[in-house]
């Protein structure tokens, strides 16, 4: 077919851009999504009327949260648990960093060059991050009972399987040629590794780590629903308890907490690479 | 031979090595704050995993198949709950998208706004939403719909309008001079453009909706989320294997096709 | 010295690396291959600190087979031979003096080298090696700050600070201008006449080859098809190892250059 040229086509004069083909193709396409959607939507009772009819209902009970009420965030307990999230954050991504060294110098094809072991880095990592991490803190909280301590393992695991992928992908992504001269030279594994690929990775890695620190926050937040600690335990009481104005106010807290550390992470971000 | 002579020192700028030691010292001070700060109950978290350790691990890997119809409804329940949010948050997304994109919206106060939204939205972790809108609309799927359709659409808004900002606009400019209206350079100029992107983050975003919409049930918003709660609170921990498990192989073929198909698209 | 016998390497996927390989290098020799690409010159040098393992035959170097090496004597033989490569092979982002030290990791130990205990004698020698090819100055420059030349100088420095018998030079200036070459090849054979160390390069530049070598080897698919000393060699030995008539390109030129 011949390729229009955009600058050509005039005011009210468009020619027929695409073929038969093409059109009954997207057409199945888009009949496809629309049919899917429509069953989704009635299988999950939320049809756009749904929507429309329950619209002032929505903005009735949203209403009962306003207007927050900031004086809770000064209430040492919602402090408390809001260093706690920092803190939980902090830990699991220092524990994490750490960990994921070596599981991700194995998930990186240049490094282990053995097929199997590889392979089956690669698929465990896959697979623990498709676990939710609601459901690693449920599992911990079931062994090891309320608390920070089942966050923490939640958030470890967690930001592992993310971390590790990530920086297999960074390290597949490295010259090779300096690690091939100090392998050259009669340097051994470990000194190739720190001489070779860790000044090429460590920008990266870097970043890395605060990205997944910043998933960790959100993450930590939403942990303490499932009482594993942090400002999350205190927010569900607040919503159980129908204090919804001091639900607000946590949840606006908790907007400010992510927006800061993000604004706060981009600078160091920038200030490496 | 002669003595060999040792390489000059390296010289660093004051303000440098000042710098570093504040860095250093902020670091080394988050962190004591951090563990000081930190309550861990280690004696009772020891004993309790001595009690738990036997009763939970082994069954999580012993997965109850007799529960495999009701997990597998919720599974479908959840697919339904992140395709619906998924979809209608590509579409409410485009606005939001346009708004702010510096090239589309010439009002840098408009696409300043623009942005704050989206960021204000991308903030709210989902399942605070899925809270809110169970707390509003009531412990059903709708919940979980709505808290996946407004969660996503931050992100994707944000991706449209760096989409929209990176596209060719001697496409347009050409438009314009040829007494092209507004209306025509958008579907003419812009959107042929945009389409390949604007999909392929679509089905990625419904990739993430997937795994978020696992766990919405936690707080009552319908899908699998439901039954992981009750398996928690029952201890059922062998049903709580094969949540697990049937989850881990939906969210893999999930992937595969959704990469599958954006490989195709772009 | 360096005795390949017999030696032959068969590749995975079938390719003929070397086929029946006989030759002896000596001590303090300035040996350049030549050949066209894929003649073999890669895997010739490659061999000889075992980057690449010959499938049959033996190669003696000091006397010892090397091709059965394994683990520690493997690295104990690498460590006594230097190597320079086309693309310099620096960590761009380290400083030059952390990859000139890069050289001593094989006589340092692991943890030594991990935190960064490199001795005095060590560091000063790093600093000499940078000196003897007039790049000292550069010491605390990122390596992707310099130039291909100076970068390749860093990576000769490198080599000096292992101190080795032997150096293996893959075609070191393919990637540099005329007169940077030239520099570069001169600093080789310096060190190669200061050092005694045996040095083998490989070029596909005759005119260079001929300037800088002591002794020639050509090499066509594998096999070795010509040996001798430079005054041995004429216009008919490059046609007769390349298998066709010479043409401009395998000329690097002496640019600025005088001639004497």
């Amino acid at each position: 077919m011949k390729k229009i040229d955009y600058g050509q086509v005039m005011a009210g004069k468009t020619p027929s851009i695409y073929t038969a083909k093409t059109k009954s193709r997207l057409l199945l396409i888009f009949g496809v999504v629309l049919a899917l959607y429509l069953f989704s939507t009635y299988q999950t009772n939320s049809t756009p009327a749904e929507l429309v009819i329950g619209l002032p209902n929505l903005f009735a009970l949203l209403a009962k949260f306003f207007p927050p009420n900031f004086e809770v965030l000064i209430a040492s307990s919602v402090v408390a648990a809001f260093s706690e999230t920092i803190q939980m954050a902090i830990i699991a991504t220092t524990v994490a960093a750490v960990l994921c060294v070596p599981l991700s110098l194995l998930g990186a094809q240049n490094i282990t060059t053995n097929k199997y072991l590889y392979g089956f880095m690669r698929f465990f990592l896959n697979v623990l991050r498709t676990i939710p991490d609601i459901v690693l803190a449920l599992i911990f909280v079931g062994i090891f009972g309320l608390g920070v301590f089942p966050g923490i393992l939640a958030l470890i695991i967690f930001s592992l399987g993310i971390l590790a992928k990530l920086i297999s992908e960074t390290i597949e992504s490295v010259d090779m040629n300096p690690l091939e001269a100090m392998q050259a030279s009669g340097a051994g594994t470990i000194q190739t590794i720190y001489y070779g690929l860790v000044p090429q990775v460590l920008p990266q890695f870097s970043s890395l780590v605060l990205y997944v620190f910043e998933i960790n926050i959100r993450a930590s937040v939403v942990l303490g629903l499932v009482g594993a600690g942090g400002v999350g335990l205190v927010l569900d009481q607040q919503i159980r308890l129908y204090n919804l104005e001091n639900a607000m106010a946590i949840i606006i807290g908790i907007f400010v907490l992510v927006v800061i550390i993000e604004f706060i992470s981009n600078k160091i971000r920038e200030a490496i690479v | 031979m002669a003595e060999l002579q040792m390489p000059p020192k390296k010289k660093n700028s004051p303000v440098k090595t000042i710098k570093r030691s504040i860095i250093a010292a902020a670091v080394i001070a988050l962190y004591i704050w951090t563990f000081l700060g930190i309550n861990i109950d280690w004696a009772r978290a020891f004993e309790r995993m001595v009690n738990n350790f036997e009763r939970v691990i082994p069954r999580l890997f012993n997965p109850d198949w007799d529960a495999f119809d009701k997990v597998m409804d919720a599974m479908i329940e959840t697919l339904y709950i992140a395709f619906a949010g998924s979809l209608m948050a590509a579409i409410l997304a485009i606005p939001l998208g346009f708004l702010a994109a510096n090239n589309m919206t010439n009002n840098r106060f408009l696409t300043g706004v623009g942005k704050w939204i989206l960021s204000a939205v991308r903030a709210f972790p989902d399942l605070i939403l899925a809270l809110l809108f169970v707390v509003a609309v009531g412990p059903n799927p709708f919940a979980g719909v709505l808290a996946i359709a407004i969660g996503s659409t931050g992100m994707l808004g944000k991706l449209y309008s760096e989409v929209l900002e990176s596209i060719d606009m001697k496409v347009v400019e050409a438009m314009e001079a040829n007494g092209a209206n507004k209306l025509q350079i958008l579907f003419h100029g812009v959107i042929p453009q945009v389409i390949p992107e604007f999909l392929s983050y679509a089905i990625y975003r419904f990739e993430v909706d997937v795994r978020a919409s696992t766990i919405l049930g936690v707080v009552g918003a319908g899908g699998i989320g439901t039954l992981i709660f009750f398996a928690s609170s029952n201890r059922n921990w062998n049903e709580m294997g094969l949540i697990i498990l049937i989850i881990i192989v939906v969210v893999t073929i999930i992937d595969f096709i959704s990469a599958a198909i954006r490989k195709r698209i772009v | 010295m360096i005795e390949f016998k017999d030696v032959s390497l068969v590749y995975p996927n079938g390719t003929q690396g070397l086929k029946d390989v006989n030759v002896k290098i000596k001590e303090g020799e300035f040996v350049v291959i030549v050949g066209l690409s894929g003649a073999g010159k890669s895997t010739f040098i490659r061999s000889i600190n075992r980057i690449v393992t010959p499938t049959s035959g033996a190669l003696m170097v000091d006397d010892q087979d090397i091709l059965t090496f394994k683990g520690k004597d493997l690295r104990r033989l690498r460590t006594k031979i230097g190597m320079i490569f086309q693309n310099y092979n620096l960590v761009k982002r380290s400083n030059v003096m952390k990859n000139v030290l890069a050289g001593r990791l094989g006589h340092t130990g692991t943890f030594r080298s991990i935190v960064n205990l490199f001795s005095k004698e060590d560091r000063s020698l790093a600093y000499e090696s940078l000196r003897r090819v007039n790049i000292e100055e550069k010491l605390y420059s990122r390596a992707d700050e310099l130039s291909g030349g100076q970068q390749q100088r860093v990576s000769i420095a490198r080599v000096l600070t292992q101190k080795p018998t032997y150096i293996l030079a893959d075609e070191p200036v393919a990637s540099l201008d005329p007169p940077t070459s030239h520099q570069v090849m001169s600093y080789l054979k310096k060190i190669n006449r200061e050092d005694k160390i045996t040095t083998i390069v490989n070029l596909h530049f005759i005119d260079m080859a001929m300037e800088y070598a002591d002794r020639i080897i050509g090499m066509r698919a594998g096999e070795v098809v010509f040996d001798g000393p430079v005054s041995e060699v004429n216009d008919q030995t490059f046609e007769q190892i390349y298998g066709r008539a010479i043409r401009e390109d395998d000329m690097r030129g002496g640019a600025d250059r005088e001639e004497d």
